[in-house]
């Protein structure tokens, strides 16, 4: 398995050795280069949810749920997300220039149209979700390819609103 | 049947029916639970076996798809109220709580409206007639007009020249508007008809009103409010202040009491101007009269909220009074039994309000399912929580998740309860804001209590940025529990694992390596 970390696209593998039930990271290959670690041993606690983390001699509380290909881990106060990703799998959250919708929700506005060259942070769509409004911006600066939706659409989380080329 | 504490009241009763949903449909109904009340939930379909509807001694399903079918359905509600045998109706905050027709459709109905009269309602609800009224009244106001906005004129040039003669910055501000919706400021003229159209769009679609108000936006004042508490008999208290100046467009971030900005002279004249507020609209029950404090300590009228805040907790932490126990009372009838000499200030208070949204794409709301939420516990921390381990957060509703409320002896002891709450707070499935909190509570600016409301609206939030993890902790441990096989069975499964060789049920590995003396 390769895994990300939050909004990050770089990859990693951890190789775990076992002894005894306490499993050890042994290599840690960042992508596809070996990286440097803490000497880290995790071992179950009998609490299902709970793992017993040694980083370099200390001791540690994590706590991890299973969402979909993401672990959720709960450690030193705060809360992270590692994404699973089958190895050399394409990496989904890579700019291939389509802007999609952050959440569920209604366009209020369209501020674009096909071939029209936009500017980096310039608004290309307004849409309502939970009551708020939301402006999809353009991460970069370039060619408006399509728009896919007209004012009052009700659109998806993750729908493709704009392709924007270079 | 009717609790001994209210037998000698003048409208006793002793089921009350919750018209709301969330924390703080929990928070009334557990109030009333303790209060010896029966409790009444209602509920619309993705509610259904919700958190408020199991602190319910009854819940009542409401039919349909929108908000307007079901949490704002006033005949509805007050159907269920009747067919449960509840006398009393409490409205929370939001949906119905400022509705003057609500209030005396529940009146008419012949039962019991724990909310000020609809009168009161109906003029501070109106910011433009509740600016006339504390004028008359003599509580300071900021400098503004009113825009009425009929049809098809040329609004947009009635808007501009009004917003000329009050002078940039200015707050745009939808007359029904509130909790940060309808509400825009406006920092140069060519902004105008944007920022109005977005304020007019967000008030029609929340509340369905589109009338305009324009007022001078303060820099660098703070936010401060008073609760106030009134009973039928003409009793009027103030319970101190409570100060919000920590907001996000608009919506309150972190709120806490006492401010630190307000001085003795300040709080007194402050209470006495909100108490005079209330008297004027011959208010009964809970309020909050707003106030923007500039930070040469003068202090101005914002609006009146005719209903529990959210943010009430951080004033029942310092002054020891169940605000909505009050509310019962004074429904029922009863004095209030407190004289303005018999609040105090004891020790410091915090509230963070637990958003699922994401501060790292400008706090977006986040959807998911809460696979995990083990809320912190200890001496002087307090949850008040609409959800649990397993719910789902949906985008029906308010992302607002949970309130979690400290107390300490002093600010700075607070401060650092609130950080070592939130960093107890596990909530994981959902992007919450608990990351950003703490950075906000951990930060120079919040520590120091020097925070204005164009505070975190001025600020790049990267500055609120949580620091970078360690990625070989992260991915160690993600591979170690795949490979533990804590994502087959859920958090569940150590218990159901019977070893085949030596029979013990649990994990394996622990079998392996524990060691009998």
């Amino acid at each position: 398995m390769e895994w990300s970390i939050g909004e990050s696209g770089v990859r990693y593998i951890a190789k775990l050795s076992d002894s005894e039930g306490t499993l050890s990271l042994t290599e840690l290959t960042r992508d596809g280069h070996e990286a440097p670690h803490s000497e880290i041993g995790i071992t179950r606690d009998s609490q299902g949810a709970r793992l017993l983390v040694d980083i370099d001699g200390s001791a540690h509380i994590a706590h991890v749920a299973k969402v979909g290909d993401d672990w959720w881990i709960h450690i030193n106060g705060r809360i992270h997300v590692v994404h699973g990703h089958e190895p050399g799998s394409a990496d989904s959250t890579a700019g291939e220039g389509g802007l999609t919708a952050p959440m569920p929700g209604t366009i209020l506005e369209v501020h674009a149209k096909a071939g029209q060259r936009v500017r980096e942070g310039q608004t290309l769509l307004v849409m309502e979700a939970m009551k708020m409004e939301h402006r999809i911006q353009a991460p970069k600066a370039g060619e408006v390819l399509s728009v896919n939706f007209a004012e009052g659409d009700r659109v998806d989380m993750g729908a493709t609103l704009v392709e924007l080329g270079d | 049947m009717i609790p001994d504490w209210m037998t000698s009241a003048p409208r006793p009763f002793d089921t009350v029916l919750v018209a709301n949903r969330g924390e703080i449909a929990v928070r009334v109904l557990r109030a009333a639970k303790e209060s010896g009340l029966r409790g009444v939930a209602v509920y619309s379909d993705p509610d259904e076996g919700s958190l408020h509807v199991e602190n319910a001694d009854q819940a009542v399903h409401l039919p349909g798809t929108t908000l307007a079918d079901t949490y704002l359905n006033g005949d509805a509600i007050i159907e269920a109220a009747r067919s449960t045998g509840a006398q009393a109706i409490h409205p929370g905050f939001g949906f119905l709580s400022e509705r003057a027709d609500f209030a005396n459709a529940v009146k008419s109905a012949g039962l019991i409206w724990i909310g000020p009269p609809a009168a009161a309602i109906d003029t501070m609800g109106d910011k433009i007639s509740a600016r006339r009224c504390m004028i008359e009244s003599g509580v300071p106001v900021i400098p503004g007009e009113e825009i009425s906005i009929g049809g098809d004129s040329d609004h947009l040039g009635v808007l501009a020249s009004a917003a000329a003669r009050v002078g940039y910055p200015l707050l745009l501000k939808a007359s029904a508007g509130g909790g940060g919706k309808g509400m825009r400021s406006v920092h140069e003229p060519k902004m105008l008809r944007t920022e109005y159209e977005a304020a007019a769009r967000e008030a029609t679609a929340a509340f369905g009103d589109g009338t305009v108000y324009v007022e001078r936006l303060l820099k660098g004042a703070r936010h401060v409010e008073i609760q106030v508490l009134a009973d039928s008999q003409g009793n009027c208290i103030h319970l101190n202040e409570r100060d919000c100046s920590l907001q996000r467009r608009h919506q309150k971030v972190i709120e806490e009491a006492p401010s630190p900005a307000v001085t003795p002279t300040i709080r007194e004249a402050m209470g006495e101007a909100a108490v005079q507020a209330a008297k004027a609209v011959d208010y009964e029950g809970a309020g909050t009269v707003e106030f923007l404090l500039s930070d040469r300590g003068e202090f101005f009228f914002l609006e009146m909220n005719t209903r529990l805040q959210v943010e009430h907790p951080v004033t029942e932490m310092i002054t020891g009074i169940d605000i909505v126990q009050k509310q019962f009372e004074v429904a029922a009838g009863l004095p209030l039994g407190l004289s303005q000499s018999d609040i105090g200030i004891t020790g410091h208070s915090m509230e963070a309000r637990i958003y699922a949204e994401d501060p790292s794409k400008g706090f977006l709301p986040a959807i998911g399912d809460l696979a995990m939420w083990r809320a912190p516990a200890g001496p002087g921390i307090r949850v008040d929580t609409g959800v649990r381990e397993g719910d789902a957060v949906t985008v029906d509703f308010d992302p607002m998740l949970a309130k979690l409320i400290v107390h300490a002896p002093t600010r700075t002891a607070a401060a650092r309860r609130l950080d070592n709450a939130l960093s107890d707070l596990r909530a994981l499935g959902v992007i919450t804001n608990i990351g950003f909190l703490r950075q906000m509570t951990t930060h120079p600016d919040f520590i120091s209590g020097g925070i204005t409301t164009d505070y975190l609206d001025s600020r790049d939030i990267s500055d609120f940025a949580e620091p970078d993890p360690d990625p070989a902790i992260l991915v160690a441990i993600a591979a170690a529990a795949s490979r533990f096989g804590l994502d087959r069975a859920g958090s569940g499964s150590s218990e159901s694992f019977v070893d085949e060789h030596t029979g013990h049920s649990g994990d394996p590995f622990r079998t392996l390596t524990r060691s009998f003396p």
